[in-house]
């Protein structure tokens, strides 16, 4: 995790001229390049992927990278770009819903929270830094020591994991608004809860949130490679990138390019939503332009 | 001061106690029988089955389970593992040397070498060298370290074989450290360039110029000395996120720490184990983070003579 | 007589390409030995800018000299290398600047902060910059020289630090010292202290001061000689009588006009009539008695520490078409007051009556019906309004809120609501971001007028905005309040905005009223002695006036006690 809490600057910002001005920074354009390629292998994998995924002695087993093989083939003779591009399905998959899971609860604890104040705020938010403190990791080992190995637990692990990253973030902004003067005007013409939470707090928390979230994917995809690696997610045959790379590790010497290309994929997918991340935060946030 | 310090405590014992009650919790949100899971793999009749389940007092009420485990704790008693039957906070004992050496000299690694880069790229803020050790920060962000890992033995074991491939020697520690600790240090690179670019913006530093003092002596003893208070105050998130890290790359480097068995815990639904792992994780996070609050609290005066 | 520095032709700009933004243009002016140059302006007119450009302080890569010199001791500045502009700072040229909060290095002693230019500069052994420094805190007036080099910046108030600022910029006798806004950011009676204490370091150096400032008033108790600086242009330069005197360009009579000069109404009971038949006070619409509040302080299990007393039996009325000001400093707790009135806060103890209603004891669904009597409008016009919502939604939302209008209705009520506050139906689609200061404040009164409250608690309500812009909003709100029989709690530090507004004042120290009473009694005669000192530290902006040394105001025996009647419905603080 490393996106910094700031809430983001209250300059509201037309999405035609945000789409504009996130193409302009380098970091914007070129996460944006590599998220859009991401989903378009992912939708038409299997158009673009030359073989089965799952079909054993698609060639040769163990075969370096050649015009057969654009990135060699595994110990049961699959494709490794074919398990690569099928593989980009289930990252997406992972990442977006973990993010969804994270993000929604989180929000709704910090909106709830910030907005609530009191005791609530303090018991809730208190509970939520200590779970933080243990780190996504650990809470992702107790859910899966609960729910049992797998890749469909590894995701809801991973996205309640991160539920209170989240809901800190949320927190801290909805503090900032809430002591904005705009906030008290709205109190002092005598809005309602509803109004204030929906109305005035939600729209001025939602811009961190998406650059957060843009953030937390990369995040997520990390964490589920990671448990793939260990064995806790992705099962065989799936062609999950994390699982690839530990199934690489004992052959690493004879075969590198298993171990190389799965990880490049995840490295390049968490490259971009991070690039996208920062350049989305660029745009929104007119303070970071001046560095 | 004495007072900064007795509130840190008492965050780090509150989340202590939170972790035993998320612990005890664990083994109540298992969907079924957690004994017959735990003991899937061993040949059970109904009566030993019946016996573990007392033994383990999960037939008493919630909270009267949540006291006994709390007694326990307190008399330093984790409970038995289910695999080998060890006591878990022995087993935990003997494994953390091999964590505490992996985590505390990536610790190191990342401090050197992710604040130096963060440091320089701030002050060489917008220029070339910034945008070159930015993008060097941020590879270091989005690698996966297990990866990282496997490209390192890769590397310097298989290829150069400078390195041993696996074992608990000294020489076995440097690639898990080099790997955690430059993934981490990527992070910090990132943190410290925002932290130092912040300090390079206030008032004081414009007035440090305005002395006409050399350059040097503002960026070390002006802007540096109050750039290390939120670098510093920082580090005991990442050391958290080290510890999570080392979970992972030890099973990469076959490190025998804490990670490693909390991994094999897992795969086994060893709940005693896990519930050990975890409240002795809760523990040392806590701990570390209250001296690395104390550490940031002596380099701010307006804490350390705060009122 | 030769000038010690000569401004020729300064360009700067901000950005490249499209963004390139001219701050300053073609800027010059000379400053002799001695004297005190101000260059004054409102925001945006270049002045910080250009004397940031001096001392090559501006952010080295975002601000660009596009062309001009300035001669310092046969030197041009602006070409200086590292080196040698090292050692014209600090050493020659000081500066001193707007914010004593920010402007010291928080993690190290003030002792260090003041030798290390002596030490770097002079060459003085640590001794001997030690002695040096202790004499200069001497010099500008602080208790216990040796306890403040051994102290931290948090420990010393603004006032102090700023005065630390001044020993430290003094301490290596340079040539010319540049202060920027150097009182901004304090209270009145501070500023008057450290004005005083600026004018004898000057008698006693005879250095040349630089003062960048935008208030006339500062301008007329220090400067010799005044450039007048607007968008970036110099637009007038003369001696001070001069420029107050017989402005010259258009631009320094408005300016000069827009002033508020504290004893302009002192013949009159009331505000200046916009209307021809202003609304006369009437009926008693709020009535708080006993206010008080106490914050508690931080901390947890190991005891609080005491907590801050934001008010204490705080009680006054305000009546229809009538203007109670709440004056005081920075921490008085006069915005608390006023806050609390709405119950944006709730007070620990008072009773508040707003048209005979006991605001306190109201559910939270009656308060809401409640508010629309009463309405705000706040300091900062610029976090006011939801960056996100469009200003006629905005303007809109208390008359959806307590369903006044709908539909076309709605649309037109806020057109004409617009239209009253002297803006454009058309704004209705804008954002907040896309008006200026005045304009937003502008807004601000439209949303607040939407539901027809009985009362509006304006706090600070121009201290953001420029004084051209400042004398429009008032205008406006005496206007609204003549015509529409508006009662005001007016909260604000400035007592010349004071006397232009009030009907009656309440003067508040340390979260208690010390004296109350018709606006014409207390600034014209005023009973306690705070009050008397607050209105003694307001710098005139008449260059004529003499240029005296305040008397010290004995805080320890100020009567901060109950308030008694002293005269008719004048009430002071025993």
């Amino acid at each position: 995790m490393t996106a910094p809490a700031d809430p983001i600057a209250a300059v509201p910002v037309a999405p035609r001229r945000a789409v504009w001005a996130l193409l302009r920074s380098p970091s914007g354009a070129v996460g944006l390049a590599i998220v859009l390629v991401l989903v378009v292998v992912a939708l038409l994998a299997p158009v673009i992927a030359p073989y089965d995924p799952f079909r054993m002695a698609s060639g040769p087993r163990l075969a370096p990278p050649s015009w057969d093989h654009w990135m060699g083939t595994d110990q049961l003779g699959r494709d490794v770009f074919s398990r690569i591009v099928h593989g980009a399905r289930l990252t997406l998959m992972i990442g977006t819903i973990a993010v969804g899971i994270s993000l929604t609860a989180g929000l709704l604890l910090g909106l709830v929270a910030g907005y609530a104040g009191g005791w609530p705020e303090r018991v809730l938010m208190r509970l939520v830094d200590v779970l933080f403190s243990f780190t996504e990791i650990v809470i992702a080992l107790a859910c899966l020591a609960i729910l049992g190995v797998g890749l469909i637990n590894a995701m809801i692990a991973i996205g309640i994991a991160s539920i209170p990253f989240y809901a800190r973030i949320t927190h801290s902004v909805v503090l900032v608004e809430k002591n904005k003067p705009y906030f008290e005007a709205a109190v002092a013409a005598g809005a309602s809860h509803l109004r204030l939470i929906f109305l005035h707090l939600l729209p001025n928390v939602i811009p961190t949130l998406i650059v957060v979230g843009t953030l937390g994917v990369s995040t997520a995809v990390l964490a589920a490679a990671g448990l793939s690696f260990l064995g806790l997610g992705a099962q065989p045959p799936q062609p999950e990138w994390g699982f690839m790379l530990s199934s690489s590790r004992d052959l690493i010497s004879r075969a590198p390019w298993m171990m190389i290309f799965p990880g490049l994929a995840i490295a390049i997918t968490v490259l971009g939503f991070n690039l996208l991340g920062d350049g989305v935060r660029e745009v929104l946030d007119p303070r970071q332009r001046a560095r | 001061m004495l007072r900064f310090i007795a509130q840190r405590l008492v965050a780090a014992l509150i989340t202590i106690w939170i972790a035993t009650i998320a612990v005890t919790l664990l083994i109540h949100l298992v969907p079924g029988d957690p004994v017959r899971i735990m003991y899937s793999g061993f040949q059970t009749t109904e009566a030993e089955i019946e016996a573990i389940r007392q033994r383990l007092g999960l037939d008493q009420p919630i909270w009267r389970q949540y006291l006994m485990y709390l007694g326990r704790v307190l008399q330093g008693d984790l409970g038995h593992s289910i695999v080998g039957n060890q006591p878990v906070l022995d087993t935990l004992l003997q494994r953390f040397p091999a964590t505490l050496a992996l985590t505390v000299s990536a610790l190191v690694i990342a401090v050197v070498v992710g604040g130096s880069l963060g440091f320089f790229a701030a002050y060489r803020r917008g220029t070339a060298w910034d945008f070159g050790a930015m993008t060097l920060a941020i590879v270091g962000v989005s690698m996966p370290h297990f990866w990282l890992g496997l490209l390192l033995l890769f590397l310097f074991s298989m290829t150069l074989g400078w390195l041993p491939v696996g074992g608990s020697g000294w020489r076995n520690l440097i690639l898990p450290a080099l790997t955690l600790g430059l993934a981490t240090g990527a992070v910090i690179a990132r943190l410290t360039r925002s932290a130092m670019i912040d300090i390079f913006d206030q008032d004081f530093v414009r007035t440090a110029h305005a002395k006409g003092l050399p350059k040097t002596l503002v960026l070390y003893r002006h802007a540096l000395r109050s750039g290390l208070v939120p670098v510093v105050s920082m580090l005991g998130l990442q050391f958290a996120y080290l510890m999570g890290g080392a979970i992972v790359i030890e099973n990469v480097f076959a490190w025998n720490g804490v990670g490693r068995l909390a991994i094999q815990a897992v795969f086994a639904r060893d709940y005693p184990l896990i519930q050990g792992f975890i409240l002795f994780f809760a523990t040392v996070v806590a701990l570390v983070s209250v001296i690395i609050d104390v550490t940031y609290a002596l380099l701010d005066p307006r804490i350390r003579y705060g009122k | 007589m030769s000038a010690l520095l000569q401004v020729r032709d300064l360009s700067v700009s901000f950005g490249r390409g499209a963004a390139r933004v001219s701050a300053v243009d073609g800027l010059s002016y000379d400053l002799h030995a001695g004297e005190t140059l101000a260059i004054v302006g409102e925001s945006g007119s270049g002045k910080s800018v250009s004397s940031m450009a001096l001392l090559g302080l501006l952010p080295p890569r975002a601000a660009h000299i596009d062309s001009g010199q300035t001669l310092f001791d046969g030197q041009d500045l602006l070409r200086m290398n590292d080196r040698q502009m090292r050692s014209v700072r600090g050493n020659r040229i000081a500066m001193i600047f707007q914010e004593p909060m920010t402007s010291l290095t928080p993690v190290l002693r003030i002792g260090q902060q003041l030798t290390e230019a002596l030490v770097e500069h002079r060459s003085l052994s640590q001794r001997a910059a030690r002695a040096k420094a202790l004499e200069m805190l001497r010099l500008v007036d602080l208790s216990d020289p040796p306890r403040r080099m051994r102290q931290f910046p948090h420990e010393l108030s603004g006032g102090m630090r700023q005065r630390v600022m001044i020993a430290m910029a003094m301490a290596l006798e340079p040539d010319i010292l540049i202060a920027d806004e150097p009182t901004t950011a304090l209270d009145v009676t501070v500023q008057a202290e450290i004005l005083n204490l600026m004018r004898d370091v000057q008698a006693c150096f005879g250095m040349a001061i630089l003062l960048i400032t935008h208030d006339m008033g500062v301008v007329a108790e220090m400067a010799d000689r005044v450039v007048v600086m607007h968008r970036g242009k110099k637009v007038e330069e003369g001696p001070v009588r001069a420029i107050f005197d017989s402005p010259k360009a258009a631009y320094t009579a408005s300016l000069l006009a827009a002033v508020p000069r504290l004893g302009a109404r002192s013949a009159e009971d009331g505000p200046r009539p916009i209307i021809a038949q202003p609304a006369e006070p009437g009926e008693v619409v709020l009535h708080a008695e006993g206010m008080s509040k106490v914050f508690p302080g931080r901390g947890g299990i190991f005891g609080r520490s005491s907590g801050t007393v934001a008010m204490e039996e705080v009680g006054f009325r305000v009546r229809a078409g009538e203007t109670l000001a709440l004056v005081g400093e920075s921490g008085s707790g006069k915005s608390t007051s006023g806050r609390a009135v709405l119950r944006l806060l709730e007070v620990d103890a008072g009773r508040i009556e707003l048209e005979g209603d006991d605001m306190r004891t109201l559910s939270a669904r009656s308060l809401r019906k409640a508010r629309r009597a009463m309405q705000m409008v706040f300091q900062d016009p610029f976090a006011a309004l939801n960056p996100r919502i469009s200003i006629g939604r905005l303007i809109a939302e208390p008359m959806v809120i307590h369903g006044i209008a709908r539909g076309s209705e709605l649309e037109d009520r806020v057109a004409a609501l617009l239209r009253r506050v002297g803006l454009e139906p058309e704004h209705m689609k804008r954002f907040a971001h896309e008006f200026s200061g005045g304009q937003r404040q502008r807004i601000c009164i439209a949303r607040a007028l939407s539901v027809g409250p009985k009362l509006i608690v304006a706090d600070e309500p121009t201290s953001a905005l420029d004084v051209s812009v400042q004398a429009q909003v008032l205008e406006l709100m005496l206007e609204l309040q003549q015509s529409m029989g508006l009662a005001y709690l007016f909260i604000s530090h400035d007592m010349a905005v004071v006397e232009e507004m009030a009907h009656r004042v309440a003067v508040m120290r340390q979260g208690r009223i010390v004296e109350m009473g018709p606006r014409r009694d207390v600034l014209n005669a005023p009973r306690h002695p705070y009050t008397a000192a607050l209105l003694a530290a307001v710098p005139k902006p008449d260059p004529s006036a003499p240029r005296q040394k305040l008397p010290r105001l004995d805080l320890k025996d100020l009567p901060m006690g109950r308030l008694a009647q002293a005269a008719h419905d004048h009430w002071v603080a025993r």
